[in-house]
């Protein structure tokens, strides 16, 4: 082995670098096992937290006993009083509230707000999204870079002008003609905008130019319409460069923050997971730490397990946007 | 061969209806209601010309708006640019982990940043965060303050931003005007470097072996001279393109912001950023002609970034 003093600093800067891009996750995975006690004295209780039980507050003001189940309580034990028996039963509650750190912040990420259907919503949304996209944009690959008509350039200059475009800095205009349409805090108004990707566009453009003509030809000669070409013929040879697509997609969409923020105003169903996470943070003072990493690891963590699994396709994906 | 098709129309049709009604529309929209001012809900809007633009560049607050905007976009795209090709050439010249340094520095690429955003926050809590308490364990550390405080070279310890910090407390860094934008900055980076080094790693991969050796062979002996001759002009192409979509991003920084400061985009509105800005105007307040205003301005320099890109291109900016 080859211990060259260039290579041993080479290392140790970028592992200065890794430090540095992991202490996040590193610390939002241990705070979400972490108490708030133990997070807020900040006591070197390791990785995975001491998991010391705590009692859960919520759960018992949940379980508090009623008056009624005092008084049924209270003929059972004639000699006690009613203090002593609400005291015995709360204890009870207690003890049944009573759990690790690690349950009681994933407990509460999902029932402190619906997070399910904050993740539910992430998925319809990414992948209506997706389809659409691709329903939208192949067929226009396919005529921009196989078919011959009036227009073409045009139309390619079109696509290339709105390629300069941000979606989101054209928001407001957008949210304007949503609103007037009724459509805010809607799933339509989640999809709409980016029913169209230009880029998608463009970049099955590219892909579709370098597919033969021969096997265009050759479905047409076996009579295939130009629609079922485009699906039959053109879809299959695209299979890469659509999952790089997808992933990119994908990616974008489900960590958008800023465009469900503008569109969805009040209806709390329709929240997105990280337009969720504000649910989390109420107040500054009261804020629960180990819930919140609890949910920001739930939402994290999708994306980089399969990133994990995938990675070569993910950094292709991620990066087309750099393919010329 | 190639007959005319009609179908292509049908094919084209959705994409550039869509075109029309996603781009085309609001961006006209948005040039209109800039003269305006308009609000939702009102049944008119009457015509106040250049008014809004006049507002924009004469007012303190839009004034924090430009402030911060340029701010975090000169300081976080050299930074990611920067980061990222040096990221790219240090991995390109290990001989082993470099996959693992790769998927290490690509995962804030792929994270939620809201998420990851509200994990800073609780990490530079002045109190709690783990931030500050390892800069304050750095204090109790004899050599390593020293060494921060730059001491060992005949500093006063009061003097340096450490041993102030030591004596009279760490920073509150969200809480203060002096540091916020400065650590959105910070965030911007972290999030954004791993994806220019992958797009510097692929640039590095067509720089042709042949080249080195010939400039090897003109007496180009260090590795410094092999990157300014070679490697530097090859990757011209790949850093126009990078600092372009940079520079996009960098405009558009919202999440951080909104993340940090729940309302009023920093201790006295250092970190009210453009987009940020549209958001607060058109959206919260309703003021759309000012909101419109902001996102012509903002369209104007996106597209201003856009052209010098392609000047650039066809300049051909490679000299391989």
């Amino acid at each position: 082995m080859n211990f060259s003093i260039g290579q041993t600093i080479k290392h140790a800067i970028l592992i200065l670098g890794a430090l540095i891009v992991i202490a996040p996750f590193y610390t939002m995975v241990s705070y979400s096992f972490k108490s708030q006690r133990e997070i807020e004295t900040g006591a070197d209780t390791g990785f995975f937290g001491s998991q010391e039980v705590i009692i859960d507050e919520f759960c018992v003001h949940r379980g508090q006993p009623e008056r009624e189940e005092v008084k049924d309580t209270l003929e059972l034990y004639p000699e006690k009083t009613e203090r002593d028996v609400y005291n015995i039963l709360l204890d009870e509650v207690k003890k049944n509230c009573t759990k690790k750190p690690v349950f009681f912040n994933y407990q509460s990420a999902f029932t402190f707000a619906p997070l399910l259907r904050y993740l539910l919503n992430g998925v319809i949304v990414t992948v209506s999204i997706f389809l659409i996209q691709v329903i939208v944009a192949l067929p226009a690959a396919y005529a921009l870079a196989k078919l011959r008509f009036w227009g073409r350039d045009f139309a390619f200059s079109l696509v290339l002008f709105c390629l300069l475009i941000p979606v989101h800095a054209i928001a407001l205009p957008l949210y304007i003609m949503l609103a007037k349409v009724g459509l805010t805090n809607t799933y339509a108004a989640l999809i709409i905008p980016w029913t169209i990707s230009v880029f998608g566009i463009f970049l099955m453009r590219q892909f579709f130019m370098t597919v033969p003509d021969d096997l265009i030809d050759a479905g047409r000669m076996d009579g295939m319409s130009e629609f079922s070409i485009i699906w039959k013929v053109m879809l299959p040879t695209a299979i890469p460069a659509l999952l790089a697509f997808a992933i990119f997609s994908v990616v974008a969409h489900w960590n958008d923050y800023f465009w469900p923020r503008v569109v969805i105003t009040g209806e709390r169903n329709l929240f997105t997971p990280p337009i969720g996470m504000r649910e989390y943070r109420a107040d500054s003072d009261g804020t629960f730490y180990g819930p919140i990493m609890a949910v920001s690891t739930v939402i994290v963590t999708p994306l980089i397990v399969a990133f994990m699994l995938a990675q070569k396709r993910f950094i292709e994906g991620i990066t087309l946007s750099g393919m010329k | 061969m190639n007959s005319v098709h009609k179908s292509a129309y049908w094919f084209l049709a959705p994409a550039i209806i869509l075109m029309i009604i996603i781009f085309g529309i609001p961006i006209i929209m948005a040039l209109g209601l800039s003269l305006t001012d308009y609000s939702l809900g009102n049944p008119g809007a009457n015509f106040v010309g250049l008014d809004n633009y006049e507002k924009i560049f004469t007012r303190s607050s839009y004034e924090k708006m430009f402030g911060a905007t340029f701010r975090y976009v000169l300081v976080v795209v050299p930074l990611t640019v920067g980061l990222g090709l040096g990221a790219a050439l240090l991995i390109n010249s290990i001989t082993r982990f470099g996959d693992l340094y790769k998927t290490i520095y690509f995962l804030p690429v792929m994270a939620t940043l809201m998420a990851m955003a509200i994990v800073w926050q609780i990490m530079l809590h002045p109190s709690i965060g783990e931030i500050n308490r390892f800069l304050q364990s750095g204090c109790e550390i004899g050599w390593l303050k020293n060494l921060l405080t730059l001491s060992f070279l005949g500093f006063e310890k009061m003097d340096t931003w450490f041993g102030r910090s030591c004596e009279d407390g760490m920073p509150n860094w969200l809480g203060d005007k002096d540091y916020a934008i400065w650590v959105v900055c910070f965030i911007g980076v972290w999030q954004g470097f791993g994806f220019n080094m992958v797009l510097y790693l692929a640039g590095l991969t067509s720089v042709s072996r042949e080249l080195y050796m010939a400039a090897e062979m003109d007496g180009a002996k260090s590795s410094w001279e092999r990157f300014r001759l070679v490697t530097w002009p090859a990757l011209g192409p790949t850093t126009v393109f990078v600092v372009t979509i940079s520079c996009i991003k960098a405009f558009q920084v919202f999440d951080i912001v909104e993340a940090f400061w729940t309302r009023g985009a920093g201790p006295s509105k250092t970190a009210y950023v453009m987009m940020y800005a549209i958001f607060e105007k058109g959206i919260k307040q309703n003021l759309i002609g000012i909101g419109a205003s902001i996102t012509i301005i903002f369209l104007i320099f996106v597209m201003m970034i856009t052209l010098v890109q392609r000047y650039l291109v066809e300049k051909r900016v490679h000299y391989s």
